[in-house]
């Protein structure tokens, strides 16, 4: 009886889930582009809370399982469960309705735009009234919630600065500050820390490590000394499969990650 | 989250405080020949710089969208020629005819709904040869190829439309609140989006945005723009035929845009400014047939010299003067 009113009385808004209904869920999921198959039969489950880091060499199908789950390029095969709900077949805006934030592996920010806008932008992603002829003016909450973003994500001293004139890492910490804008249930972040520099880098891991604990987190990552001590779970995928999944401190004496680690990869 | 920094406001408060004294100034032809006559094509090409600054789309439909409103207040004018059997009075003919090419607007967006750039040039072409071809050989509702006569407009403080004065000091007044409409709504939620649709509309999506629905209201916006620009064109020339709103006239227009630069909406007036002193100028100098040919050696000059047209290459000058201070890269809020 339960079951059945969880299951038909869901509507858009975040319906309460009980602890046993997990965040994620991809069931054999696959996409190909025409005869490369870039994820095949991938099967994942993600509770509520957990952070689960995604490891794998180049190509092996990381970024497109993140475009499977956002939408950007739904699965050609398999289901996809976000709390329970089936997201398989919803465009990629209706998923972002539904709780999911992600980043991208190279930022995909309004260079036109500064970087308050970028995350106030954001910030109305979320919100009602998407289609607004009125100018957020100073008591503007939506604002208000963009400035409090630039301080977490520590931009706030360039708020003002067009994206084009922002250093690169400064990019970084605003892909992130605009994928939390929305209070999202599964945050998704795909190598948050590609391209920085040594002096950059503590910089962003500090803010993956300050992140809310009950946030859902999936971290792609290819440096273990990231990846590992910000994660409960970490997943390996190889030409487009899951090969192994594992626990943080047992992950590097796994034979196949050493063979896919420390034999040829960088 | 102020519109302009403090000296563009100055700059436009100078140029608009120049422009509404013009009457005690110029003789008549200058006042509605050439001046309100850039202002209401310019209004036209602002619809264009609209789109392409703010959204990225080049849509060749707003002369269409334009002569859609056109047409409407042709059909309803209680003077046209021939008499129409729906007329109603001007003032209600005008919101109608701005409604028509509002909801035209939409529906243009909503055909166009996936495509971009050169597809998005081929599709709104098409759309507007397609309907100057079928006014041209529609008799009932558009008097086929003669088209409308005398829609002369609305009475105004005792006045015809078409009084120099009258004509000029409506066309400023429009076009000056389109301006500022413009430069407003950009900076609102939905102007905004409609930016990160041209920076990125991946991302526009992945914030919950409905990048369809945000498409559709840009065009349907740039329809309204087009609207009011038609109406008062349809006044100026006294009417309406399928050639004003043809392939020419919707590549004049596009000319105007280009040349006056489509990174900012003033590039619309500047660029209508510029073609209207050569169509007129040039016109009287040369024989008619070599007009083309001139306006394509401009156009070709201005963008090679400068691809973001007049304005850009005002930029450029101004730039190669002093650097730019770095404070004002745009903050808006
Ligand atoms: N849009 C696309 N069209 C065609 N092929 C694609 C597309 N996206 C990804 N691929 C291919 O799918 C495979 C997996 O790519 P993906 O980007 O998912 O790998 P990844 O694990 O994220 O790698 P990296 O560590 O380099 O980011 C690659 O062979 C890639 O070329
Ligand atoms: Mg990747």
């Amino acid at each position: 009886m339960l079951d059945t009113t969880t299951r038909k009385g869901r509507t858009e808004a975040a319906a309460p889930t009980d602890a046993a209904t997990p965040a994620l869920v991809t069931e054999n999921v696959a996409r190909s582009f025409g005869a490369l198959k870039a994820v095949s039969n991938v099967s994942i489950t993600i509770a509520p809370g957990e952070r689960r880091a995604i490891l794998g060499p180049n190509g092996a199908g990381k970024t497109t399982l993140f475009n499977t789950i956002c939408g950007d390029h739904p699965p050609t095969a398999g289901r996809i469960l976000l709390f329970g709900e089936d997201i398989t077949h919803l465009q990629p805006h209706r998923r972002a309705r539904l709780g999911i934030g992600r980043t991208y592996q190279s930022s995909l920010l309004f260079t036109g735009l500064s970087v308050l806008e970028n995350l106030y932008l954001a910030v109305r992603g979320a919100m009602p009234g998407r289609l607004s002829l009125w100018k957020a003016g100073h008591g503007d909450p939506a604002l208000a919630k963009a400035r409090r973003l630039a301080e977490q994500v520590r931009v706030d001293t360039i708020a003002g600065a067009r994206i084009d004139s922002i250093s690169h890492g400064q990019r970084r910490q605003v892909e992130v500050g605009m994928a939390l804008a929305s209070d999202p249930r599964l945050l998704m972040l795909d190598e948050p820390a590609a391209g920085l520099s040594a002096a950059e880098r503590p910089e962003l891991v500090k803010l993956i490590r300050d992140l809310p604990r009950e946030l859902t987190l999936i971290l792609i990552e290819h440096d273990m000394d990231v990846a590992l001590p910000n994660s409960d779970k970490v997943t390996v995928m190889k030409d487009g499969e899951v090969v192994v999944e594992s626990t943080p401190d047992r992950i590097a004496d796994d034979p196949l990650v050493q063979a896919i680690y420390l034999g040829g990869e960088h | 989250m102020s519109l302009m920094s403090r000296s563009h406001w100055t700059l436009t408060a100078l140029v608009l405080a120049i422009l509404v004294s013009m009457p005690l100034l110029l003789p008549d032809f200058w006042l509605s020949g050439i001046l309100g006559r850039s202002l209401i094509y310019g209004i036209v090409a602002l619809s264009i710089t609209f789109l392409a600054s703010y959204g990225g789309f080049i849509s060749l439909a707003q002369t269409m969208l334009a002569g859609i409103a056109g047409y409407t207040v042709a059909i309803l004018a209680p003077t046209a020629i021939p008499a129409s059997q729906s007329a109603v009075s001007y003032w209600l003919a005008m919101p109608l005819a701005v409604l028509a090419a509002t909801l035209a607007g939409a529906v243009v967006g909503l055909i166009a709904i996936r495509t971009r750039d050169i597809y998005l040039l081929m599709i709104t072409l098409a759309l507007a040869v397609g309907f100057s071809l079928f006014a041209q050989s529609n008799i009932d509702w558009f008097n086929g190829y003669e088209g409308i006569r005398n829609v002369v407009g609305p009475e105004l403080f005792g006045q015809p439309f078409r009084a120099h004065t009258v004509f000029y000091y409506v066309s400023l007044t429009l076009a000056a609140l389109l301006y500022l409409m413009v430069l407003y709504v950009v900076r609102t939620p939905f102007g905004l989006v409609l930016q990160g649709i041209r920076d990125n509309p991946r991302r526009v999506a992945a914030l919950g945005f409905d990048v369809a629905v945000h498409r559709i209201a840009a065009f349907a916006m740039a329809g309204f723009i087009a609207g009011c620009g038609g109406v008062l064109i349809t006044f100026y020339n006294i009417g309406i035929t399928p050639g004003s709103i043809g392939m020419t006239a919707t590549v004049n227009v596009l000319v105007m845009s280009v040349i006056g630069g489509l990174g900012h909406p003033v590039g619309a007036f500047i660029g209508a400014v510029i073609f209207t002193l050569i169509d007129t100028f040039a016109a009287t100098i040369y024989d008619r047939d070599r007009f083309n040919t001139l306006i394509g050696l401009v156009f070709l000059g201005i963008v090679v010299a400068s691809p973001d047209g007049v304005l850009g290459l005002g930029k450029r000058l101004a730039g190669r003067g002093k650097r730019k201070d770095a404070g004002d890269g745009g903050t808006p809020h």
